[in-house]
């Protein structure tokens, strides 16, 4: 057994990451010593290669079977039954393997008869099938592709006596049987997936008899943490621990996902070398190499190449998984892989602290319940998940039935508060609203939360973020970890600026590594990092700052139903508005159109009562007395006023039939007109008042007569409302910084710059802001200060509205009031 | 000398008391044209109607009675109201001014409308005048003065020469 010692001392030193993952540990020439393999031709079934162990099992030298058939250690009618089951194995893709009990005579004089435990499984030219694969050697019945056979050979029981050995071999089978049929009986009633695999694995430990079974479950970063545990009562446990994913290599992460078993009953035993028939001659050499490089697949000839035995289950073992294991204090082990869609879940592992050979039988059955608890694994729920799922689809469907049915989407989002945080359970919520942002729970402050929405808004993120680390992606939310480590951010409509940031804090986690994971990761002399077994697999615990609890998969579902309902609810609110909009107009104009057929329809009769009462008072004022030419007067004067109201009425629904005639004008000189009307119309007035224009006013395209009408309103109110013995009325612009301190929004591109007009009258009191712009409102006795009609703000603002843009004032009683307005370009 | 005061006035008014508002005025001015009125669109329509087809009669009446329009005589001024029941004043207006015998007849508009839309219309049409009601009395009154000043006292009418020739 030279060449065995020789494997380990030529692959002590370890292999890089990147080697780590792709390093064939499949493509070897070594196998465990628990069994005889064979590669056989197809169908010739000449041997190619053989295990150096045959002298052991055949009482053959290995290099004396080789070039010859099984037919010389076979009995006829065993071959027979070896070609039948292998042409079945052929014609079925989908079937791994074969098995047969053969009962082999080891030597003619002596009657003695040895039963194997033998399972075949095809391989292809040497490289099983990989190659066809991945493409690079095309399936066709040209002479690249050569079927081989893998014959794998165990002893079927230790005892010699054929007949009682029959008898208790059959015994065990049916009890086995039995025990696993109970098993899965009693594992198919659990629903919860924590039992289920808790039983699971202690079924697996009476049926197997190993010391411990562990039952490891892959998260996203393929790291396994144990999930349920069966032991012996003295030694610790590895409940909840977890293992980095570097303790598995990727592709014999593969090979589990394929639905390997491996099986090594002792990792201390020596290896057994293959020996290919073109060895006979010196190939100790050309052995060695190929152990010691990468494998040569492209340059070396095919017979001396290591064979493929990713199925074979006397595969060699890799020093780094005998190293991996033997530091953990295991002296054999069975693993089994969970395959659920088609995807590795996890694996069964069963280790032992001793060496711990298991009887072919035995393995099957491990394996069948293995498969059998795999495939259960979709039906099983994780129950604690399961009621917080439910909890939170009610929450869900709270919420989205109010929103549906919400006028105010703010209110139903904000009101009641623990609503919108129960829905994802978190513990602080932002929702932003265009311009309104309203923080609810334990939330970063206002200026942090409106900074990581401009961040949010500015990145090419999808429209939902999640994370449990959040400064991570944003590194100033570093200084607010402890309320907002965990971050689901929904974004709504870009556009709208209508967002939901909910927040969760920074919780202190400790995760259990198996040992530290640091530890398998050296550099070596050349400063390459290379991974190597820990020695330690004591709990090591590492600490995880900045991180919030991670958002489980139904919350953040919920997130993405409330977006949903928003978008549902935000475009129904748009469609009705717009509905709503087109009803208005109509009415609008209705309105307009009534009331300017209305009015000319009044002033007829009006005109008649005039018109008489004054024949009256002309013509029979003889008839009349005193008192009576008095009412007579007084209806006359009655008749005046409604005349004025009338016209007002007029003006006003004409203002909204007519088209309005718009051309870029200089408002300077439209309010230079304005001044000059109005002081030729009331120069006793005008004549003393101080009217300024302090600031050269924009030009702006609009309607020089009815802006110019606007300038005369107001100029006229100033002149008109005021107890100052000296107006001083200014008029000019604000600038944009003015804008922007005053808080006003307004996007300088569609809109004018906001034009005042400051007077030093008698003001107004704050809850008349609104009253002076509407139709006939009059905040003072009919006979002060000039008697108006309460028409001249409800035009202008109407000019103004029908400009596109908006007139509003500042008041101090006493002091006077500034009216600003902008006017629309479009 | 031209006789004005023989030339036949036609009222298309439908309010009576306008109209009675509009005699007395003139009464008081001592208007002596003989004047006629019509209530409605429809008769002012059937009034321009018979002119299509034959001359006009000749018989000058000096009744202010309401009479069928086949017995108003071709005036030689209108005074248009423009809401009118039925067929619209701003109708007749066109028919008016559309008719080859009747087109030169000048058509002052007398109305309660003071909606640019309808003055730059009515205008457009061929009004030759556009008077809007006041509901003041003064006012009224000066409005009509105006009128009876100028159209029936000063303005030369296109039948001059046949009010000259039956005197």
């Amino acid at each position: 057994m030279s060449v065995s010692s020789n494997l380990f001392g030529t692959t002590k030193q370890y292999r890089s990451q990147q080697m780590h993952d792709s390093y064939p540990v499949h493509l070897t020439d070594f196998i465990q010593p628990f069994g005889l393999l064979m590669v056989l031709d197809w169908p010739t079934l000449t041997i190619e290669r053989v295990s150096q162990n045959s002298q052991i099992y055949l009482g053959v030298c290995a290099s004396d079977m080789l070039g010859g058939s099984l037919e010389n250690f076979v009995s006829l009618s065993e071959i027979e039954r070896v070609h039948k089951a292998l042409s079945h194995l052929e014609r079925q893709p989908s079937v791994r393997s074969a098995y047969l009990r053969l009962c082999i005579e080891l030597s003619e004089e002596e009657d003695n008869w040895q039963r194997f435990d033998c399972s075949f499984h095809f391989i292809q030219n040497g490289s099983e099938s990989d190659a066809e694969e991945k493409g690079i050697k095309p399936r066709s019945e040209d002479e690249t592709i050569r079927k081989q056979v893998i014959l794998e050979m165990e002893r079927a029981d230790l005892h010699s006596d054929l007949h009682s050995s029959d008898f208790h071999s059959m015994e065990m089978q049916l009890q086995l049987q039995t025990q696993v049929a109970h098993s899965i009986a009693h594992l198919r009633a659990i629903r919860d997936i924590h039992s289920f695999t808790q039983s699971a694995a202690e079924a697996m430990q009476r049926l197997t008899g190993y010391d411990r079974v562990m039952f490891y479950q892959f998260d996203e970063q393929s790291a396994g943490s144990v999930i349920a545990e069966a032991k012996l009562p003295e030694d610790v446990s590895y409940l909840g621990l977890r293992y980095p994913a570097t303790d598995i290599p990727a592709l014999v992460r593969q090979f589990y996902q394929r639905g390997m078993v491996r099986f090594v009953p002792d990792l201390r035993a020596d290896a057994i070398a293959l020996i290919p028939h073109s060895a006979c001659h010196g190939f100790e050499t050309t052995e060695l190499e190929v152990l010691g490089n990468s494998p040569l697949l492209d340059n070396a000839d095919a017979d001396t190449l290591p064979t493929d035995l990713t199925q074979a289950v006397l595969r060699g073992v890799d020093p780094c998984c005998v190293d991996f294991h033997l530091n953990m204090g295991v002296a054999g082990f069975l693993v089994l892989a969970l395959v659920k869609d088609d995807s590795l879940w996890g694996l069964i592992a069963c280790h032992h602290k001793t060496p711990k050979y298991l009887p072919y039988s035995v393995r099957v059955t491990a394996e069948t319940l293995s498969q059998f608890v795999a495939a259960e694994l979709s039906s099983k729920v994780n129950e604690s998940d399961a009621d917080y799922l439910l909890q939170i689809k009610a929450i869900q469907s709270d919420v989205i039935a109010a929103v549906a049915h919400s006028e105010d989407l703010k209110q139903v989002l904000v009101s009641p508060e623990s609503r919108l945080l129960e829905l994802v359970n978190a513990k602080g919520v932002a929702v932003c609203l265009d311009q309104d942002v309203t923080l609810i729970g334990d939330t970063p402050s206002r200026s942090q939360v409106d900074t990581l929405i401009e961040w949010v808004l500015a990145e090419e993120s999808p429209d939902l973020m999640q994370t449990n680390c959040l400064s991570a992606r944003y590194p100033a939310a570093t200084d607010y970890k402890e309320v907002a480590s965990g971050a689901l951010i929904l974004k709504i409509s870009a556009i709208r600026r209508y967002l939901i940031l909910w927040f969760r804090p920074e919780v202190v986690q400790t995760v259990n590594w198996a040992g530290n994971p640091e530890e398998s990761m050296q550099v070596d002399e050349q400063g390459q990092v290379v991974l190597c077994p820990r020695n330690s697999f004591a709990q090591w615990k590492e600490t995880v700052q900045a991180t919030a609890y991670p958002w489980k998969k139904a919350e953040v579902e919920s997130a993405y139903a409330l977006k949903n309902a928003i978008v549902g609810s935000v475009l129904k609110q748009a469609d009705e508005l717009a509905k709503m909009n087109r009803a208005l107009s109509r009415r609008n104009q209705e309105l307009d159109s009534f009331a300017y057929a209305a009015s000319h329809d009044l002033k007829e009769p009006l005109r008649g009562i005039t018109n008489f009462s004054n024949i009256l008072l002309r013509r029979h004022r003889a008839s009349l007395d005193e008192t009576g030419v008095k009412r007579l007067e007084t209806l006359v004067r009655l008749t005046k006023r409604m005349d004025t109201l009338i016209d007002a009425l007029l003006r006003f629904s004409r203002l909204g039939q007519t088209e309005l005639r718009r051309e870029w004008v200089d408002l300077d000189e439209v309010v230079q007109k304005a001044i000059d009307d109005l002081m030729t119309g009331r120069e006793e007035s005008a004549s003393i008042a101080e009217i300024d224009v302090v600031r050269s006013l924009p030009s702006a395209y609009c309607d020089p007569v009815l802006i110019g009408e606007v300038f005369i309103n107001l100029l006229s109110n100033a002149l008109k409302y005021t107890d100052k013995s000296k107006p001083v009325i200014k008029i000019g612009q604000l600038t944009e910084t003015e804008q922007i301190e005053k808080g006003w929004d307004i996007d300088l591109s569609y809109h004018s710059s906001v034009i005042y007009i400051r007077d030093n009258g008698i003001g107004i009191h704050k809850r008349h802001y609104d009253n002076v712009f509407r139709l006939f409102k009059r905040l003072h006795e009919r006979d002060s200060y000039g008697g108006g009609n309460g028409i001249g703000l409800a035009l202008t603002q109407k000019i103004i509205e029908r400009h596109g843009g908006s007139i509003w004032l500042e008041s101090s009683q006493g002091e006077g009031t500034i009216f600003y307005f902008v006017l629309n370009y479009d | 000398m031209v006789k004005t005061s023989q030339m036949p006035l036609l009222v298309i008014e439908d309010s009576d008391e306008d109209f009675e508002m509009l005699q007395i005025l003139m009464e008081d001015m001592s208007v002596s044209n003989p004047v006629y009125r019509v209530k409605t669109g429809d008769k002012a329509l059937d009034f321009i109607d018979q002119f299509e087809e034959s001359l006009p009669g000749s018989e000058v009446g000096t009744t202010v009675d309401d009479r069928s329009p086949d017995s108003i005589p071709r005036p030689a001024i209108i005074l248009l109201d423009l809401n009118l029941p039925g067929v619209d004043g701003r109708e007749v207006l066109a028919q008016l001014k559309r008719n080859k015998r009747l087109q030169e007849i000048p058509v002052v508009v007398f109305t309660t409308s003071s909606d640019p839309t309808d003055i730059c219309h009515c205008y457009q049409t061929g009004a030759n005048g556009y008077l809007i009601k006041p509901v003041d009395v003064d006012q009224l009154e000066r409005k009509v003065q105006a009128f009876v000043h100028y159209w029936l006292h000063a303005n030369t009418t296109s039948d001059w020469g046949k009010v000259n020739l039956l005197r």
